[in-house]
């Protein structure tokens, strides 16, 4: 089980001062102990993942922006706020189309439940568009757009 | 010789279960699923720590995805 955390490219120190809070925190990167190390990773189009100290899961998958869906997914993303806290999350519209890019069952059923629990609040015409620049159709599946 | 298992049939039948699913969570106050959800993901952080595999064998598996 993951969380997939996506930012904007920050340079090395900025990491190091991330890594750093984190591991302060009893947090603790899963793929190198090297910030360094972590950081190349990132740089490379890699995800780096970070759990609460000796365990593995569940962890974040953290990685930086780099297509043009993830600058969607940042740009037009949607604020859920629960109670105090608040969390950026990608819009809904492009979780459901890239679910059914995936294509696994369990990715599929994930964009249905989506699809059926928001149907009344999704920008439709975003779905049509984002299914199309993926190339994906959810009829089969009563996502019927 | 072909398979048993009908992954159409499958697929289907876990979609029929995602829509009651959906359609409950629809039909009870947020209180009610949010406290069933809260649970599931409060009991995977408490199990953390006996989770089968160490970081290592854990990134292979999921890179062989």
């Amino acid at each position: 089980m993951d969380i997939d955390i996506l930012i904007k490219k920050i340079d090395m120190e900025t990491f190091i001062k991330l890594n750093r809070e984190l591991i302060g925190k009893q947090y603790w990167f899963l793929n190198a102990d090297n910030p360094g190390e972590l950081y190349g990773m990132l740089q490379d189009g890699l995800a780096v993942r970070i759990a609460v100290k000796e365990t593995v899961i569940p962890n974040i998958e953290l990685k930086f922006m780099k297509s043009d869906l993830d600058r969607i997914s940042l740009r037009e993303h949607m604020v859920v706020k629960t109670g105090k806290h608040i969390i950026n999350i990608s819009p809904l519209e492009l979780q459901i189309a890239f679910k059914l890019y995936l294509g696994s069952d369990k990715d599929i059923e994930d964009a249905v439940y989506l699809y059926d629990i928001f149907s009344k609040y999704l920008d439709i015409v975003k779905l049509k568009q984002y299914m199309s620049i993926l190339k994906v159709k959810g009829a089969d599946y009563g996502i019927d757009v | 010789m072909g398979s048993m298992f009908d992954k159409k049939q499958n697929l289907a039948e876990r979609l029929k279960f995602v829509h009651f699913y959906s359609q409950w969570v629809k039909s009870v106050p947020n209180e009610v699923w949010s406290k069933q959800q809260a649970e599931f993901i409060n009991s995977l952080f408490e199990n953390a720590r006996n989770f089968h595999l160490d970081a290592k064998k854990y990134l292979k598996s999921i890179n062989r995805r």
